[in-house]
């Protein structure tokens, strides 16, 4: 990945190695100087990185570098672009799943139709189940003995404990029954079906689990990949992570500033919504702080590197977002849940039975064989599908939506969601600068008062003057200048226009009437940008740009309201801003003016006082938040910090999904409550059976037959959500 | 014959090696051992080390400084 790119065709190649062993400051200088020593080469070592810059003549060979650095006592190599991607858990399942079923379909026909009852056929049974037990059903024992010496029983230890039953159970009535020459009922079909249907439906839930990848990598992403350093008067095109503190970077238009800095030379605006939610472009001229990561809009800028690597703004945030994930408790598994009460209710059911026939004079043999049966029929084979067929439905039906799910088992969230946080920039507004309001002053047109400012504008790069521009005018400018901080000035037609802040006007010795001042006042009051307009020496009026609500934005709330959630506005943006939005869509609760920090403080002070948050976001600013709530949501047009960090990405940018996502939730919710409901009912109903010594294999049988069809065709009926009109 | 400085700077047993690494290829010089704690460096050689080939060896290291003990 070295990256030979100069600009100039004379200039020295530049190399990046990543270096091993480096355990001090001093190690970084030693090897400065050991590459130094090499003709013709200079090199810098980032030694929070781990990374040299080397300056090499074109046709120096890289490994004579790695040598030299080798030499020094330290590691070096050219960096792997990307790490190997994980093995696919859901692949690994599927080997698993096939193998098992590939096994247990003759066992269960064996054991299923009589007509195919040959001679022996237990054996050829007890054959093809002992792999399922043992090995296709390995991941639920061992899960079952890690639990038990915790004292804890889940759904895997019923699995576990009901497969092992039937199995033994099998294997000794085979063993005692041919011995003695008599009828042999074998539950070997009931053993493989539940090993199988449950590893079914874990293969199900892994398919349905997108790969959410990282945040905090996303999160880093979001910065510059790359960065143009300017080192001995030449630019240098280099991987972002070799920049160090101190190093000059250069930043065009339209490139994300690589590292926080200050600006040393060149004025520009620069658009930091991705990082703060901040909507109006912040000027920036020599001596103001810029943030890595935020994108440079019109001028070319010199930055000095302040901070680097681990210690940017942007690697701060990443390391909130890695707080907020960890804090964050898993969803505990209904199942789970639910085996966890079932589980020891069994056992002790088996037990009595065992006792009960036992004091009631039947022999150890009976006795025992009963507990067992209590045993193989309480585990349902629909267990294993209950929750996995409703999430794949519901999730599907949500991705054919445009609400796409992350991790499925969020929709087993049993807190019902009551407060939804919404981010403003982004996720309620369009995140776009455009007109707000045309203010003339009395004895100026409004139509020409837009007209004038939009062709002055005209030749504009800054994004306020764009959005002027953008209305469209039927005059011609012509002398455009731009006047850097300050506005433009420009010859529309014959009027001499000046278009910018009141110092731009005074600075031609133009008066601002009271009226317009107070006008001014008022619009920058709610959070817009103003821009005043003159021309022949006078101050006409003034043109205001903001960003403005999505058409939806009204319905959204109204549909959070009917869904009884309480919206919260939740802005890193001003607070006029941020109240005069809420004022517009009825919302009462407004928290602005807020870092990312203060915006996972702001959920957590709800969670803590008893509320259960659902997140709407978009922007880096959002990603800890988005962590932080019970339920993240992220614009799917938002970044891709947001959406990793998230557990619901809402394709589009429409906030109503949100509303429906919600929706399917709850819907996905009931729906496995339903199925796991039925998956027990059936085969509790046969608890009495096997402990009265009545359970057979087609009593067994036709459980889990029943409970499985209901369950699915259940799960099925999910298709039929339907998003709000 | 046995001479002793002081190396000042080193903040690992990289700098350690380093240091040793670069003073032991000074001429005339047969051992040299230098301890971490404290900087103390102990050359042994035929003949006296001019003290000019010391510091450019120890300054050839790395960021250090060497005084006579």
């Amino acid at each position: 990945m070295s990256t030979p790119v100069s600009t100039r065709p004379d200039a020295r190649n530049s190399i990046v190695l990543d270096v091993t062993g480096m355990t001090c400051a001093s190690c970084a200088a030693r090897i400065e100087k050991k590459l130094g020593k090499v003709d013709g080469v200079s090199a810098s070592v980032n030694y929070a990185t781990n990374k040299v810059l080397v300056l090499a003549p074109p046709g120096l060979p890289v490994e004579d570098l790695i040598k030299t650095v080798e030499a020094a006592g330290y590691g070096a190599s050219v960096p792997v672009p990307d790490a190997p991607p994980p093995p696919d858990p859901a692949e690994q399942l599927r080997r698993r799943v096939t193998i098992s079923a590939a096994l247990a379909v003759p066992v269960i026909l064996l054991g299923m139709i009589p007509a195919l009852h040959f001679t022996g056929w237990q054996w050829v049974s007890l054959v093809l189940a002992t792999p399922v037990v043992a090995w296709a059903g390995w991941p639920f024992h061992r899960s079952a003995w890690v639990n038990l010496r915790h004292g804890a029983t889940t759904m895997d230890t019923l699995v576990s404990l009901g497969t092992i039953a039937a199995y033994l159970q099998s294997v000794y009535a085979l063993v005692v029954g041919s011995r003695g020459g008599m009828g042999v009922e074998v539950y070997f079909e009931a053993s493989v079906a539940i090993v199988t249907f449950i590893l079914l439906g874990r293969y199900f839930e892994a398919r349905a689990r997108r790969s959410a990848g990282s945040a905090l990598e996303a999160l880093l992403n979001e910065g510059a990949k790359q960065a143009t350093l300017l080192r001995d008067g030449v630019e240098l095109l280099v991987p972002a992570d070799v920049v160090k503190v101190g190093d000059l970077v250069v930043v065009r238009p339209g490139e994300k500033v690589a590292a926080d800095g200050v600006v040393v030379e060149g004025s520009s605006a620069i658009d930091a919504s991705l990082i703060t939610g901040e909507s109006v472009p912040v000027d920036v001229a020599p001596g103001s702080a810029v943030v890595g990561g935020t994108v440079n809009t019109t001028g070319r800028l010199l930055v000095q590197a302040t901070r680097v690597g681990a210690d940017t703004q942007l690697a701060q945030m990443a390391r909130l977002v890695e707080q907020a994930q960890t804090g964050k408790a898993a969803v505990q598994r209904l199942a789970d849940r639910v085996s966890g009460i079932f589980v020891p209710v069994v056992i002790g059911i088996a037990v009595l039975t065992g006792i009960g026939w036992a004091v009631g004079g039947a022999g150890a043999n009976v006795a025992i064989t009963t507990a067992v049966a209590v045993l193989i029929i309480a585990c349902p084979c629909a267990l294993g599908l209950a929750t996995p067929t409703a999430l794949l439905v519901g999730s599907g039906r949500g991705a054919e939506l445009g609400i796409l799910i992350s991790g499925p088992e969020i929709l087993e969230s049993t807190r019902l969601v009551d407060t939804i946080v919404l981010d403003k920039t982004g996720t309620l507004t369009t995140g776009v600068m455009s007109v707000a309001e045309v203010v003339p002053l009395p004895g100026t047109d409004p139509a020409t008062l837009r007209d004038v400012a939009a062709a002055a504008e005209s030749g504009s790069e800054h994004p306020i003057g764009r959005a002027i521009a953008e209305q469209g005018s039927p005059l011609v400018s012509t002398n455009f200048a731009a006047v850097p901080g300050r506005g433009v000035t420009a010859l529309v037609g014959d009027r001499s226009v000046q278009a910018g802040s009141a110092a731009l006007l005074r600075d031609h010795g133009i008066d601002i009437p009271d009226a317009l001042a107070e006008a001014a006042a008022a619009e920058s009051g709610i959070g817009r940008s103003v821009v005043l307009v003159a021309w022949g020496g006078e101050a006409r009026g003034l043109v205001s740009v903001s960003d403005t609500a999505k058409p939806t934005a009204a319905k959204a709330i109204a549909a959070y309201r009917a869904l009884g959630l309480r919206p919260v506005l939740l802005s890193g943006d001003s607070a006029a801003a941020a109240q005069h939005l809420a004022d517009q869509l009825g919302i009462t609760d407004v928290v602005a003016d807020v870092s990312p920090a203060e915006k996972v403080a702001k959920i957590r002070e709800l969670q803590d006082a008893g509320a259960t948050v659902a997140m709407v976001g978009d922007g880096v600013n959002d990603a800890a938040a988005l962590a932080q709530a019970d339920l993240g949501i992220a614009m799917g047009s938002g970044t891709d910090a947001a959406i990793a960090a998230s557990d619901l990405t809402l394709m589009g940018s429409d906030p109503v999904h949100a509303a429906d996502a919600i929706r399917l939730s709850r819907v996905t919710l009931g729906r496995i409550k339903g199925n796991l409901f039925w998956a027990f009912a059936y085969n509790v109903a046969a608890i009495p059976i096997a402990a009265a010594g009545l359970l057979n294999p087609m009593i067994a049988s036709a459980a889990m037959a029943f409970s499985s069809v209901f369950v699915v065709s259940n799960s099925l009926r999910l298709r039929r959500f339907q998003p709000l009109p | 014959m046995q001479s002793t400085y002081t190396v000042t700077g080193m903040t690992c047993g990289h700098c350690v090696a380093h240091v040793t690494e670069e003073v032991q290829a000074v001429p005339g010089v047969t051992d040299v051992q230098v301890a971490l704690e404290g900087g103390h460096m102990v050359i042994t050689s035929e003949a006296p080390v001019d003290f000019a080939a010391v510091k450019e060896a120890v300054s050839e290291a790395g960021e250090y400084e060497v005084v006579p003990a």
